[in-house]
């Protein structure tokens, strides 16, 4: 439970982001497959630029609790997914 | 429990940073790293830690090898010599999430008290070093790396962190590095000097002016 409150803590700067993209992907191409495609590469994209610079230092906060990078992006994408799919999903009802 | 590193090599371009690296660090002890700017002591914490992959290295807890990361293990605490804490969390959640009580905080720093919504934007770099330090320090742990812990604290701060590493080192295996080297010699139970990429252990604090790391007469 702590793990996933410090992975949470780690979404948080994320999600204005990621809701700037749902309503980009809503315009262009609001299905679920393209969507979790586009989650994905740009997980993999933020993850290599964490990995490849400086900002990879803020990554001990997270590394001191147990949490290796790889956990803490997947499990960024899983939550970030789930909020994609229920968005995605209602946001359908009304187009 | 007892940490030992050796067979470190470490290079960045070609030019070898560490290459004869032997370190041990114990529970009930606290051992300091002195030396010069770039002889790779921050590299080592870094490399103990597990956030920096050197060509060879050997970690060994009680004699056993351990060959993941070590942060992986949730045993160690690592203060990095940069900002540790995210700027967006205020330190009521960090606190939570190091498991660490901000009352026991405030009740040894009282200048703190009501600062517990603030974020480390709102307070300057040595008053966010202190909570830093303190959470490394005061998290569950069986081995703590302190990376310049004293920089940018005022004197009374030092003195009472210093407190607090005494306090910890009973429980802990502490590693601690600093350019305040007198605050390095005062706190160490064992002393290493790093220097040419290579690992002297100090038996006598008059070595460190044999091997050029204090000038003459530093110590009298």
């Amino acid at each position: 439970m702590q793990k996933l409150l410090t992975i949470l803590a780690f979404y948080k700067p994320f999600v204005i982001w990621s809701f700037l993209v749902n309503i980009a992907i809503t315009i262009v191409n609001p299905y679920i497959v393209p969507a979790i495609v586009t989650k994905l590469m740009l997980t993999i994209f933020v993850w290599y630029f964490v990995n490849e610079t400086n900002a990879k230092r803020k990554l001990i906060f997270y590394n001191n609790l147990g949490i290796s990078s790889i956990r803490l992006f997947s499990v960024m994408f899983l939550i970030d997914i789930f909020i994609t799919i229920g968005y995605l999903i209602l946001i359908k009802e009304y187009i | 429990m007892i940490l030992e590193i050796d067979n470190v090599e470490l290079y960045f371009k070609n030019k070898a940073i560490l290459n004869g690296i032997y370190l041990k660090a114990e529970t009930g002890k606290v051992t300091g790293i002195l030396g010069s700017n770039g002889c790779g002591k921050s590299c080592l914490l870094q490399i103990v830690f597990g956030s920096l992959k050197p060509k060879y290295k050997l970690v060994r807890i009680d004699n056993k090898p351990i060959l993941k990361p070590l942060y992986q293990t949730g045993w160690v605490k690592f203060l990095p010599q940069h900002a540790l804490i995210p700027k967006n969390l205020s330190f009521k959640h960090v606190f939570k999430l190091y498991e660490v009580n901000w009352q026991e905080f405030v009740a040894t720093f009282e200048e703190f008290m009501g600062c517990e919504v603030y974020k480390s934007k709102h307070l300057s770099g040595g008053q966010v070093r202190l909570i830093e330090t303190y959470i490394t320090l005061k998290s569950e742990s069986k081995i703590v790396l302190l990376d310049e812990p004293f920089s940018h604290l005022a004197p009374l701060h030092i003195e009472k962190i210093i407190d607090l590493i005494e306090e910890e080192k009973v429980k802990k295996a502490i590693i601690i590095t600093d350019h305040f080297y007198n605050n390095i010699i005062e706190v160490s139970d064992d002393i290493y000097l790093f220097k040419n990429g290579a690992s002297k252990f100090i038996n006598h604090l008059l070595e460190l002016e044999d091997y050029k790391y204090l000038s003459q007469g530093s110590l009298t």
